[in-house]
């Protein structure tokens, strides 16, 4: 039986009031709030966020599927640097797909064909989207940044793959050509119509007659949005009643591309029942779309509940929403690349690996030949560093040229052992006090010889 | 060592935004009047060290920048670096050597010229590009403050009191940085520069050049009636990345309660607070002061705060601490502020220190700490 083992989503903490983009252009009041990644973040480390406690709950897995269609390279691995900081093993089976909205859907159906195929026991979709809408757009005002990511195995399913169909259709309607900063989009009645409805509908149309199932057997429709709305007609025009619905967020989280078709899934596992008959499309230049049914396993496993934010940070004006944006693209400069360095020190730096003592048992960053505990040399292991932990001691340092001042220095006591140095982030400086707990993230720390920058920060645990 | 070494001559340079000055003018300019205050032409050094922590294009880098600057050619000369301890590192490997037997007349020169910079604050060539991403100096000691206040209670407060101490001391001293006064009100209401640190709990970034001439003993009577002599010296080095170290407290510092046992045994002194006079002491920030009284065995762990409250290292107090007005009014130019201390303390013991003279001053100590409170060096000087 293949299907999903488990899921996960994350939607940054930045939450951005539609009604302060309107202020700020002198528009009519919008409804409802968007989802803003930190300065700090991007789409690559949006889907190690998703993907980590996947990883965490399930152990490695043997391929990592990476979708988005903002990924920060064009030449450079993000699945390979999300599986890394994951300290995933270098046979894990990577891939980047990007190029549509729909890279989430094929991925996934990418992972549930090379487990069905018996070539990968276990894999890892994850889609992540951070995209960037010019200003004063309706994609400004709709695109949200969000990641969710789906474990594919054979054994232990919490949703079995019942069908899948796809279509390609060349339809005009959203794009970007290699240098545009912004999606260029063609949003018509036309556009909804023969572009999202009708390909939506033929994908869902056809898994239900792969499957014999009448309309109303479907117990919830993950169908992707393109605009919050246009999902409505497309289940109406399939005969699904629009309370089976998943709710694609547009008052928390906006339209989140790549990540969508993911995100809803994610969500439609957190509520369904054994049984369930769960109908998931993406749309992109096409669409694709899978049939899966809800297993006794999903209502046994603690599901991960994707629950309001509770460290939710507003974003209090537009220019600050504009600096969030921009900040890091402009801080070049600083210190010289070393791919030597960057080599030689990512199992500390990136799969965050440390020294054990044998003799002492002490765990310590970086790595060490000689214990700092005991001044054993012999037989000192490496061993992965609890990704937990409680503030040791802080400081706000307005001194530092950081994007959000002031930067907060912390230093963690890791849970299982050993200290770590880090700023902290997505959080209120206020508000940081010694003892709080803290988990790290890996974020974009920052831009020089023409290269995205990554490293570790903690920020405070909801 | 204790009594086989003298400091015959000192100098020192104004200490503060020198534009005008090149480091060699520093340099040169320490190192003369500290051969005019040994009575010595420089023919006379048979070696030399040169503490300077940050090198810059053209200067400060070697042995060089000592030597090209006084012309002093064919002669061992060696720089040193230790962190915010370059000065009083370079002073103890000259104090080394003459105790060794090896050189009779030797110059020490600390000089640093941190204000050649286009934009403020200090560099910061050398750290890991990630790992130590968002560390400044003053980041680095707030953090610790912060752990101490969590552990001892108190606040702010204390730390304004040992920048208004020093601020009156730096008042007296025509060579200090600053010269002004400030009130607790006005340290308290100062932008915040690293919680729980405001502008004026740390030291300012600054140009300048210290020098001393140290030689034997038993020669010393040739050059002058009064020299000072070398009673003790200690040096400890703990962890530059304390805070990796699951076992550090962040309340004080490993490396001065070290390298003060070490000064203390060679020179005999049992009891700190009462047989040291007077202490030039590293007070990179406010609370550095604080911890350093504790450190240095001053008073008990803790016990800083209530230290400076009772007004025990004020001018007049019974162990007045840093009556030059310290890093925080002096200023820092890192590897010329241990030399500075040295030229501080001896000035002191001589009687020759004014309106901010420590009456009857006959042990003075110099307190040195570098990096994270990583490097300490602690010299105990006397008649």
């Amino acid at each position: 039986m293949v299907g999903l083992t488990d899921y996960s989503c994350y939607i940054p903490r930045g939450r951005l009031a539609r009604s302060t983009i309107a202020a700020a252009w002198g528009a009519a009041p919008r409804p409802g709030w968007k989802a803003v990644r930190g300065f700090d973040e991007d789409s690559l480390t949006l889907g190690q966020a998703a993907a980590w406690p996947l990883i965490q709950r399930n152990g490695p897995a043997g391929a990592l599927y990476f979708a988005s269609t903002s990924s920060p390279y064009w030449q450079r691995s993000a699945a390979s640097l999300i599986a890394a900081a994951c300290d995933l093993p270098p046979d894990v089976a990577t891939a980047d797909l990007g190029g549509s909205l729909r890279s989430a859907a094929t991925a996934l159906r990418a992972a549930f064909d090379a487990v069905a195929a018996g070539a990968r026991r276990h894999a890892l979709v994850v889609a992540a989207e951070s995209r960037d809408p010019a200003p004063e757009s309706e994609q400004e005002m709709a695109f949200g940044d969000a990641a969710a990511a789906v474990a594919v195995g054979a054994e232990e399913v919490i949703a079995e793959l019942a069908g899948w169909a796809a279509r390609s259709d060349d339809f005009l309607d959203e794009w970007r050509r290699e240098a545009d900063p912004h999606v260029h989009s063609l949003a018509s009645k036309f556009s909804l119509r023969g572009g999202y409805q009708a390909n939506v509908v033929a994908v869902g149309r056809k898994l239900l007659e792969q499957a014999a199932l009448e309309p109303a057997g479907i117990a919830i429709a993950a169908l992707a949005s393109p605009d919050g709305e246009a999902h409505r007609a497309a289940a109406r025009a399939l005969g699904i009643p629009p309370e089976r619905l998943q709710d694609p967020r547009m008052n928390d989280a906006g339209v989140t591309g790549a990540a969508m078709p993911l995100l809803l899934l994610a969500q439609a596992l957190d509520r369904a029942r054994a049984g369930d008959w769960i109908l998931a499309i993406g749309y992109g230049d096409g669409a694709e779309g899978f049939l899966l049914r809800a297993t006794d396993r999903l209502e046994r496993m603690e599901r991960p509940r994707l629950a309001p934010e509770a460290l939710a940070i507003e974003v209090p004006t537009y220019p600050l929403y504009r600096k969030l944006r921009e900040s890091l693209r402009q801080r070049g400069g600083g210190t010289e690349l070393s791919n030597v360095l960057w080599q030689r020190e990512e199992a500390e730096n990136i799969r965050l690996r440390g020294t054990l003592c044998p003799r002492c048992g002490r765990v310590q960053f970086p790595r060490t030949r000689v214990c700092a505990g005991c001044r054993n040399s012999q037989g000192l292991a490496e061993k992965p560093l609890g990704r937990r932990g409680r503030v040791f001691t802080f400081t706000r340092d307005f001194l530092y040229d950081a994007p959000a001042s002031p930067n907060i220095m912390a230093v963690v006591d890791l849970e299982g052992g050993g200290r770590f140095l880090c700023q902290m982030t997505d959080a209120d400086p206020e508000r940081v006090e010694i003892g709080m707990e803290v988990e790290l993230v890996l974020r974009r720390l920052r831009e020089s010889a023409s290269m995205h920058h990554y490293y570790w920060k903690c920020r405070p645990r909801s | 060592m204790k009594d086989q070494v003298t400091v015959i001559g000192v100098g020192c340079t104004k200490f503060g935004d020198n534009f005008d000055q090149s480091y060699e003018d520093l340099v040169v300019e320490a190192a003369q009047a500290a051969f005019a205050d040994a009575g010595i032409e420089p023919e006379r050094i048979e070696a030399a060290w040169l503490g300077t922590f940050s090198p810059h294009a053209g200067h400060g880098k070697a042995s060089v920048s000592l030597g090209d600057a006084l012309r002093l050619y064919g002669k061992p000369i060696s720089r040193v670096e230790n962190y915010c301890a370059t000065g009083t590192d370079a002073f103890r490997h000259a104090a080394m050597a003459v105790a060794a037997g090896v050189y009779d007349v030797v110059l020490v020169v600390g000089a640093e010229k941190l204000k050649d910079r286009s934009v403020r604050g200090l560099a910061s060539d050398g750290r890991h590009p990630y790992r130590d991403d968002g560390l400044t100096a003053p980041g680095m000691f707030a953090m610790a403050a912060n752990r101490y206040f969590h552990q001892f209670g108190g606040g702010r407060e204390a730390l304004a009191r040992v920048a208004v101490k020093n601020h009156h001391n730096g008042s007296l001293n025509p060579k200090a940085h600053f010269q002004m006064r400030v009130t607790e009100e006005q340290v308290l209401k100062a932008p915040l520069v690293a919680w729980p640190f405001g502008l004026y709990d740390c030291c300012p970034t600054t140009d300048g050049a210290a020098a001393a001439i140290l030689c034997r003993a038993d020669l010393a009577r040739q050059f002058r009636a009064d020299p000072i002599r070398v009673k003790g010296i200690g040096l400890a080095v703990t962890s530059g990345r304390p805070w990796y170290d699951s076992a550090f407290d962040y309340v004080g510092f490993e490396a001065t309660r070290a390298a003060s046992r070490q000064a203390y045994r060679m020179a005999g002194v049992a009891d700190p607070v009462k047989e040291v006079d007077l202490a030039e002491v590293h007070d990179c920030f406010t609370w550095t002061e604080i911890t350093n009284y504790e450190d240095l065995g001053f008073c008990g762990k803790g016990e800083g705060m209530r230290f400076i409250g009772e007004g025990r290292s004020a001018l007049g107090g019974d162990l007045p601490v840093n009556p030059s007005g310290g890093l925080k009014s002096f200023g820092h130019p890192i590897g010329a502020s241990g030399v500075r201390m040295i030229y501080e303390v001896a000035t002191q013991l001589r009687g020759q220190a004014g309106p901010r003279q420590v009456p009857g001053a006959e042990l003075g100590l110099v307190h040195n700490l570098g990096g994270p409170g990583a490097v300490a060096c602690v010299v105990l000087l006397g008649q």
